[in-house]
């Protein structure tokens, strides 16, 4: 109790106009330290992921059939407008054209919901930022974990078309299947957490989201295959956009069968890599003025 | 390494942006490039200036002070929620927040949903919520509303189901911030008796608040944030009059008695000249000055800072133009040791106008026995000494 007696002298102690130099807070980057962190709340993120699913599908009357839908809607759109009327097809491959585009995709999905979600989770949540402390980086990891529910109830669907339309999976495309996924992971949280963090303070950015999409969209080789592209531009291609690097990887080995172009998933992965450190630099950078601005 | 529950700022400083001005693009890409190079753009005010304080496990304090003075701030620094310009907060253990009413409830979701949430935020895990599940409900007397979307609750119903669940899930250190200001009579008094009980199991409590007498039923020690500085730390209720008497010292510069009568000074003594003391009689003597003939009545009260006294007295006045000398002669005072305002109005009883607004005339420092405890979160009305005599028998 004595420790807490500070009473004369605080009243009587002259406060100077600015602190001391060196007491100044300082955000730092520890990486491993802030990765135990999260580890710690991993529970938290569980929840957070699950109270978002269970939101999104309140008072709806499908419910979970939503999750199904969407990509089943853009693969048939894709299907009618794409493959029929602009010609596209599945690179010279003989396998149906909707597995094709539904491969492309599922990942493009994974991304776009976390990146829309995510994106905007830090500002959604204003009333928890405000309140209770937790590490800022599990909001939108947890609506990368929305979009992981939506991934394997599509993934469900993907081997429903692969019965379907009578199409066998290859064994490669098992084998790759995790690294090409980790691509995908790294990339989405990379650019959700650059951008989560930037909305706080730049509302603009909050416009340009939906725009970033549609362009996306057009940037990845979702409804189109890669064989136009060789080469270090392809490498180059991957490099950028990583998610061309687990789309064509995921058709190579599951659907055709052939081998995964190593250095394109190379290139990938160091692409992916650097989104997600940039990214978490920049995210653990802005977040101590968080909730000052929020 | 401090032990679980220590709460711990040295000199913290809080800066916010000062006003805000029209941003543009190019501003704010200026402010966010500031930010990131860590040079802080210009315009700012200091809304903490140099706050230390170092609060022991199981203890309990109270932050007062006027609107806009810090208290909200330095209860969110502690939380972690904001982080402090300069300075380090150390928080040990568990930290229940109860910030505003709705700390963390989520409208979208249960009450069940939410318990589990502000559970995880905790850091307790799904078994542990589930132990205390019970607890919170019937506290929150929620029953089957339990499995309802929060945004069908009501106002009430909400901030029982935050009470409930900030107190119930144990936490090391529980802050409150002005939660006691809604809610009816009943669940004020049931959250003050479990403030008590979780104080009781160890838990360190701070609390904001403006009600002042359930700070100093709830707190042991006080601090008195203004302006951003602490201007006084240390047993409540030291810090209470400290703080009451520097707000009512402010209203007595904004009275100007004035018009047809005056009281020009006052003086309170103890009978024959020696001090002051409780449980003996009080001489007051005012002196007034009338400009014109006056008829009206004279109260007079003694208060503990504040324009609620705690007794108050009054007396018949007629007076011809000139200056007069009024003296009162009060019986033994059943007042505790400490420090008392004296205040006097007169009243016309004509058209019941102030001829002398109620106002504090003189202040007078009693000698003698405090008063003996009062236990946690149970609310003192007015400082009152009563002598008594015990016996214990077996029967």
């Amino acid at each position: 109790m004595e420790a807490f007696v500070a009473g004369p002298d605080a009243a009587s102690r002259v406060i100077p106009n600015e602190p001391p130099a060196g007491s100044y807070f300082k955000p730092k980057l520890h990486l491993i330290s802030s990765v135990r962190e999260v580890w710690r709340a991993r529970v938290l993120v569980r929840t957070l992921a699950e109270r978002d699913v269970r939101v999104r599908y309140k008072q709806t009357v499908l419910g979970f059939a939503w999750a199904i839908l969407m990509p089943l809607v853009l693969m048939v759109v894709f299907t009618v407008f794409v493959k029929r009327f602009a010609k596209v097809d599945a690179g010279n491959q003989d396998v149906p054209y909707a597995v094709f585009a539904y491969l492309g995709l599922l990942p493009w999905g994974f991304f776009s919901t976390t990146f829309a979600a995510g994106g905007l989770s830090l500002v959604a949540n204003t009333a928890l930022l405000n309140k209770v402390y937790c590490p800022r980086e599990i909001f939108p990891m947890a609506s990368m974990g929305v979009a992981s529910v939506d991934l394997s109830i599509g993934g469900v669907v993907l081997a429903f078309l692969f019965a379907v339309t009578g199409t066998v999976p290859h064994w490669q495309g098992l084998v790759w299947l995790i690294p090409e996924l980790f691509v995908m992971l790294a990339f989405s949280l990379g650019i959700t957490l650059l951008v989560a963090a930037s909305v706080v303070y730049l509302r603009d950015i909050r416009q340009t989201i939906p725009l970033f999409l549609q362009f996306g969209l057009f940037a990845t080789p979702v409804a189109y295959s890669l064989n136009g592209i060789t080469g270090p531009q392809r490498d180059l291609y991957a490099l950028v956009n990583p998610l061309v690097a687990t789309i064509d990887g995921l058709r190579q080995s599951l659907l055709f069968g052939h081998h995964v172009q190593v250095s394109t998933f190379v290139f990938g992965l160091v692409g992916a890599l650097t989104y997600l450190l940039v990214g978490y630099a920049v995210f653990k950078k802005l977040e101590p003025g968080i909730a000052d601005v929020a | 390494m401090l032990p679980e529950g220590s709460v711990r700022a040295d000199g913290v400083w809080k800066r916010f942006k000062a006003d805000p001005i029209r941003r543009t693009f190019r501003d704010q890409s200026k402010a966010i490039a500031g930010r990131v190079t860590g040079k802080g753009g210009r315009g700012h005010r200091w809304a903490l200036r140099d706050i230390n304080i170092d609060v022991p496990p199981g203890a309990s304090v109270g932050l007062i002070g006027a609107n806009g003075s810090g208290k909200s701030t330095m209860l969110k620094i502690l939380t972690r929620v904001m982080y402090p310009t300069a300075g380090t907060v150390t928080v040990m253990g568990r930290v229940g927040a109860l910030i505003e009413v709705r700390a963390g409830i989520h409208p979208e979701l249960t009450g069940r949903e939410n318990v589990y949430l502000y559970g995880s935020l905790m850091g307790l895990s799904r078994a542990q919520v589930a132990e205390r599940f019970d607890d919170i409900v019937g506290f929150a007397e929620l029953d089957a509303a339990i499995d309802r979307q929060v945004k069908f609750y009501s106002s009430g119903m909400q901030m029982r189901l935050g009470f409930g669940v900030a107190a119930f899930l144990e936490p090391h250190v529980l802050l409150v911030d002005e939660v006691l200001a809604v809610g009816d009579a009943a669940f004020q008094q049931r959250c003050l008796d479990r403030m008590r009980h979780v104080l009781a199991q160890g838990t360190t409590l701070v609390l904001v608040s403006h009600d002042l007498a359930a700070v100093e039923a709830t707190c042991e020690r006080g601090i008195w944030l203004d302006k951003g500085v602490i201007r006084a730390m240390g047993p409540v209720r030291e810090v209470i009059g400290e703080y009451r008497r520097s707000v009512e010292a402010q209203l007595d510069h904004e009275l100007h008695a004035s018009g047809a009568l005056r009281v020009t000074s006052a003086v309170a003594d103890g009978v024959d000249g020696g001090p002051p003391a409780s449980q003996r009689p009080l001489d007051v003597t005012i002196a007034l000055e009338a400009t014109e003939r006056i008829s009206g009545r004279l109260y007079l009260g003694v208060s503990e800072g504040t324009a609620t006294p705690i007794f108050v007295v009054s007396y018949w006045l007629e007076l011809e133009p000139g200056t007069h000398e009024v003296r009162c002669h009060l019986g033994d005072l059943p007042l505790p040791a400490g420090r008392y305002f004296v205040y006097a109005g007169v009243i016309d009883r004509v058209d019941d106008h102030d001829v002398v607004p109620w106002h504090p005339i003189t202040h007078v420092d009693l000698f003698g026995p405090g008063l003996d405890p009062t236990p946690v979160a149970v609310v003192r009305l007015a400082p009152v000494l009563v002598s008594s005599g015990w016996e214990l028998d077996r029967t």
